[in-house]
């Protein structure tokens, strides 16, 4: 083996004859002709990936002022000031209620180094990542981000992503890596009994690390992974070699128009075989090449987000496109009869009597919607309820729109304030439904086995 | 000379008695002198504020000190007033082009003290990351080497090549350069949807154009010219100086931490490992070169077999170290990276000591710079790779 | 037709102040050429603002940048040589774009002498280069400068002996006579001879310009610019970027008009003749340009002992043989 490589040195430690700097010329000129894939900042941008570590986001309705963030944060930049409140009572005879009530929140940027420790350790899901990062400024005091300014943010947050397979999902058994599996449904697949104990012993310390959290976690990663994005519809190969079907052409396409905005056919060919993906190449770059021209203040992108960002690309105000087929009301399962399928299943296989019966209660709200859905589908309403997630949903960022007077409702609903937990929210483009903005102290939607 | 401060002149006493060339002041013909050329800390071919105090006769190199320290930021202290997971985030800062192996050795040595079992799917992923860092790593010493030698083409063509694959890292970790994923049990989180066909597509297309490198500059004639025979490190000088990574191994020190002592499950990869027999620059760059291809046949080979399951063990919710000391290896793509974690049991190390490549692999600058030229100096200079925070912490 | 008649006086200057917009216009060209070039071989755009398409005013932006500068002279410098230095580098290359023929008749001055003129002048700016050097009272500097003026004297050679052979080709030393004797251009024939001729004038040109591969006195990566590391604002842009790019083109145009015919057509076939002179000679120094800059962009630089080594051990040897096979071709070739 070390002969082999010692022989190529060899080879190359040879004087050559000016034949070297020929070739040399020959790769500049080769290059010279090579279309180029320059993106020209500030008028095209890149599509950063969702995880990307832009700025901190605030929702200042999850927070307790638990402090965690502050204490973990290596630089100490985040300031934090609260006080006590005393709140009556919630029945009569009850004893006063005391919270906690944020007065200052401010993250200073200029020390901030992007670790993401507080995103990560907050129990609440008040601090989300946003891929924003043009936030420069002349004074650095203006870099000192106030609460409102960190709540401003929270328009740019983007829902979590989909796990690449494989990935074990607190709450679901661990999908198999095949090639040839189809739509990565949440139903039980080929999960041998060993993996689903295995997760569920792994699932276990995780729930005791992040015990509030694993809720949202729980309905946030799982329903991402429910709704499949449109094009793509059979998972990631496990290597280019096992690509198979127009599924993973047109995959590849997308992850390669998305990450490499001048990917070489060659290499395409390569991997699959194929010429069909040039022309499609083509087209998806002719579709990126409509859309750069933008205004400047918008975000302008070059090419449709990749499979990994299930963002939709209408404004969020419009008719969300259903992503999975409606079902017929009679194919469906009552709801009981998934719980009692599922919890035989578990007890079966070997689950604790807590982790079944979380699972049991998971099919049986899951198919519940199913039904929901249906019968929404069969009385011809055409606009399907929008599928609450954990995270706000991810809106255009909306160009500054300068001072403007509050409107009355806006002044009504921001006078009560923090203290109304209900799905409404307030209003404004911070629109939150569903489980995510309950936050801790009412528990709706499907939970973990603490309820 | 008689105002020199008396401090100085054993000093130059050295400087007279060591010259190469027939200094003929004795003979009283030709009175030459000799220069003290201080090379940096600012200069653009030092990889940073290095510092190298040379005295040179003519255009000959007669004594090459380095002073290092300029970048000095007290790591081992910082450490030690921060917990875990606040030091895997500083940590990627010290050797700054390859962040991901900095964060490996601390988890590794909190998972030996903690005695956790990693999942499969995390050593995997680990793995991954960490070559695909070492590509990185390669590819910015291959344009560097290449822009201090003159040519400035290659510059453009590695850092294309490093978009793709930092692409792909900041779609796992959100970040191009210092990451913060590693954790004590196994990662932050798993990688998201179509990680695993853009890591396989960026790390192919480096490959693909590795001919084109090998054209640019292998083989050609002026860079051979320049290169060969050029720098030769001796290898009984290496070894004392506990000179590791390329350098080591273009000077025939066949030692590579992932093969010798497997860390992850490096031992279920078949990879080679690359040595040169000259010691020269050009077989230093020829071991870096071929390293990026022995890694991208890593990255494929733990991709393709990801086996599914949890990317964390069981992990404590607050990460203690019991009392204990452990020393942890890895393979830097720098050299071998050593951390020496002393616990006496809390939520902050005691003490943890950094042996890091480049600190060594710099103490053996002395010996490789006599007699050569001030052109030659740059370019061994380019070849040492080094980075200054890995040097100074 | 409007009949004018001016004494021959009036026809140099109006000739001379030509040359001086032209000569200014064509390095602010050159450096937009240069900057697009380069970026499109390492695979990127290059200017793209300046100006608004495409970055045309780039080279126009950083000249009135630099005027705009700051002019010091460092407090130990030798202030006389000091700020002599860029002229006596700049105007020999002012000079030297006095004898090219763009056209039969398109001549500033066609001396019986043009190419001796071309050879002499072009060597005094190895001077300029000394002079900057030395009066910079900085050590970087001055390694550039004495680097530097090697390189110049030992690579003056090559060019020398592959113009001498043109000239004996040729049969005169007037540019315009030597272009006029190319029917089929001195690079294509005689066979492989004119094409080592062309390649010893390239290698000796780049060198004489202290281009890459030969870049060792301007090294950037060591001594930051070599002998004009002090130099600021306009002496900078006028002793070191004009000079080198107004003197890249007038080395490809003398490059043109001694190997690649000038402003004949490049082969003499019939239907080519329609293209006017201006033209030929145009598209003729666009590729001479051209192949500097790629040249340029490809290679790692020589070490100062190698260049001479290859200068004095190869090269000048080299061009001797030449010589003598040139010779034996005009006595005995066809």
């Amino acid at each position: 083996m070390a002969l082999d490589v010692d022989q190529r040195l060899e080879k190359a430690r040879r004087p050559g004859f000016g034949v070297g700097l020929l070739k040399g010329m020959a790769v500049l000129l080769k290059h010279l002709f090579k279309r180029n894939d320059v993106i020209q900042y500030p008028e095209v941008k890149q599509d950063l990936s969702p995880r990307t570590r832009g700025v901190i986001a605030l929702k200042e309705e999850n927070c307790t002022v638990c402090m965690l963030c502050a204490r973990e944060c290596p630089d100490w930049c985040i300031y934090i000031d609260s006080h006590k409140e005393t709140l009556p009572p919630k029945r009569e005879g009850g004893r006063p209620r005391k919270r906690n009530v944020l007065d200052r929140f401010a993250i200073d940027y200029a020390l901030c180094m992007y670790c993401g420790i507080c995103v990560e350790v907050c129990p609440y899901d008040a601090l989300f990542w946003s891929r924003e990062f043009e936030y420069a400024e002349y004074d650095i005091r203006q870099l000192t981000h106030e609460k409102e300014k960190l709540s401003d943010w929270m328009s740019t947050v983007l829902p979590p992503i989909e796990l690449e397979d494989g990935a074990d999902i607190p709450g679901l058994p661990t999908k198999a890596i095949s090639a040839a599996s189809a739509s990565p449904t949440v139903e039980a697949t080929a999960a041998s009994p060993a993996n689903v104990t295995s997760s569920a012993a792994e699932a276990r310390p995780e729930q005791a690390q992040t015990a509030p959290r694993e809720a949202s976690a729980a309905t946030t990663s799982a329903r991402p992974a429910e709704t499949a994005p449109d094009a793509p519809t059979g998972p990631a190969p496990e290597t280019a070699k096992e690509a198979s079907g127009l599924a993973e052409e047109v995959k590849e396409q997308q992850m390669d128009a998305a990450a490499e905005p001048a990917a070489e056919p060659e290499v395409k060919r390569d991997t699959q075989g194929t010429v069909q993906a040039e022309g499609s190449q083509a087209e998806v770059e002719a579709k990126a090449e409509s859309e750069t021209p933008s205004a400047p203040e918008s975000t302008a992108v070059t090419q449709t987000p990749p499979a990994m960002a299930p963002v939709p690309d209408q404004a969020p105000a419009a008719t969300p496109t259903p992503t999975r087929p409606v079902p017929k009301l009679e194919d469906l399962e009552a709801p009981e009869d998934a719980y009692g399928r599922v919890l035989d299943e578990q007890t079966k296989a070997g689950s604790s009597p807590q982790v079944a019966e979380a699972r049991a209660k998971v099919a049986r709200v899951k198919a519940e919607r199913e039904v929901t859905r249906a019968k929404a589908a069969a009385s011809q309403d055409a606009t399907p309820a929008p599928e609450p997630s954990g995270a706000p949903e991810a809106t255009e960022p909306q160009p500054e729109q300068g001072p403007v007077a509050p409107t009355e409702e806006e002044r009504g609903a921001g006078s009560a304030g923090p203290q109304e937990q209900t799905g409404a929210g307030s209003a404004g483009p911070q629109e939150q439904t569903g489980a995510g903005s309950a936050g801790p102290q009412e528990q709706k939607g499907t939970k973990g086995p603490n309820d | 000379m008689a105002d020199t401060p008396k401090v100085l002149e054993p000093e130059l006493q050295n400087l007279q008695d060591s010259s190469a060339f027939a200094n003929e002041v004795s003979e009283g013909r030709l009175v030459t002198e000799q220069m003290l050329l201080n090379v940096g800390p600012q200069h653009p071919a030092t990889h940073g504020v290095f510092r190298l105090l040379a005295t040179i006769d003519g255009e000959r190199i007669v004594r090459a000190e380095p002073v290092v320290g300029y970048m000095h930021r007290g790591y081992e202290k910082l450490v030690e007033q921060r917990d875990y997971r606040q030091i895997t985030n500083l940590i990627s800062r010290m050797d700054w082009l390859s962040g991901i192996n900095n964060e490996l050795p601390l988890a590794l040595a909190l998972e030996e003290l903690m005695e956790i079992e990693v999942p499969e799917r995390a050593q995997y992923l680990r793995v991954a990351l960490a070559e695909m860092n070492r590509i990185l790593n390669h590819l910015m010493f291959f344009q560097s080497f290449a822009a201090e030698l003159g040519a400035i083409t290659p510059t453009f063509y590695a850092f294309r090549e490093r978009e793709d694959i930092q692409y792909a890292m900041e779609t796992v970790t959100g970040g191009r350069m210092h990451f913060g994923f590693f954790r004590p049990g196994g990662l932050k989180e798993d990688v998201p949807k179509g990680f695993v066909d853009m890591a396989l597509a960026s790390v192919r297309k480096v490959i693909k154009r590795l001919p084109d490198y090998e054209d640019l500059l292998t083989g050609n004639e002026i860079f051979k010219q320049r290169t060969i025979n050029i720098g030769t490190l001796d290898r009984e000088v290496a070894y004392s100086y506990g000179v590791s990574g390329p350098i080591g191994r273009g000077s025939s020190i066949d030692m590579d931490v992932r093969r010798d002592e497997p860390y992850l499950v490096y031992d279920q990869f078949d990879f080679e490992v690359c040595t040169g027999s000259h010691g020269d620059c050009f077989d230093r760059f020829w071991v870096l070169l071929h390293e990026i291809i022995e890694s991208a046949k890593i990255v494929e080979q733990a991709l393709a077999g990801l086996p599914p399951g949890p990317i964390m063990g069981k992990v404590p919710r607050v990460v203690e170290a019991p009392k204990g000391e452990v020393y942890i290896r890895t393979e830097n793509p720098l050299g071998e990276l050593g951390f020496y974690l002393v616990s006496d049991g809390g939520r902050r190390p005691y003490r943890i000591k950094i042996r890091t490549p480049s600190y060594s692999n710099v103490s053996a600058l002395p010996f490789v710079l006599e007699n050569t030229l001030v052109a030659d100096m740059i370019a061994i200079l380019g070849s040492f790779f080094f980075v200054l925070g890995d040097v100074d912490r | 037709m409007i009949e004018i008649s001016l004494t021959a006086w009036q026809i140099l200057v109006v000739k001379l102040l030509i040359i001086l917009t032209v000569v200014p216009v064509g390095a602010l060209v050159g450096g937009y050429v240069l900057h697009k070039e380069m970026a499109h071989m390492q695979h990127r755009l290059g200017p793209m603002y300046a100006g608004g398409w495409h970055g045309w005013a780039q080279t126009l932006a950083d000249g009135i940048k630099f005027a705009y500068k700051e002019d010091i002279i460092p407090a130990s410098a030798d202030k006389r040589v000091f700020s002599l230095a860029p002229a006596v580098i700049f105007v020999p290359v002012l000079l030297l774009y006095l004898v090219i023929p763009i056209d039969r008749n398109l001549i500033v001055e066609d001396l019986d002498v043009g190419l001796f003129f071309l050879l002499a002048i072009g060597s005094v700016g190895s001077i300029g280069v000394l002079m900057a050097g030395w009066s910079s009272a900085n050590k970087y500097a001055l390694i550039g400068a004495l680097r530097s003026a090697g390189q110049l004297i030992a690579y003056e050679l090559p060019i020398v002996l592959s113009a001498a052979a043109v000239a004996m080709l040729a049969g005169t030393l007037s540019l315009v006579g030597i272009v006029e004797a190319q029917d089929w251009p001195f690079i294509l024939w005689p066979p492989g001879l004119g094409l080592a001729l062309f390649l010893l004038f390239l290698v000796g040109a780049m060198a004489e310009m202290s281009l890459p591969p030969f870049d060792m006195p301007v090294a950037e990566s060591e001594l930051i610019t070599g002998p004009f590391t002090e130099y600021t604002g306009m002496r900078f842009i006028f002793g070191f970027f004009f000079a080198e790019t107004a003197h890249m083109i007038v080395f490809a145009a003398i490059g043109t008009t001694l190997f690649l015919g000038g402003y004949k057509p490049i082969v003499p076939w019939g239907p080519l003749d329609v293209i006017p002179g201006v033209l030929w000679f145009f598209v003729k120094t666009s590729f001479m340009v051209f192949l500097l800059l790629w040249i340029r962009f490809s290679f790692p630089r020589l070490r100062e002992d190698q260049l001479q080594k290859f200068a004095w051990k190869f090269l000048i040897p080299l061009s001797l043989v030449l010589i003598l096979v040139t010779g034996a071709w005009i006595l005995y070739g066809p």
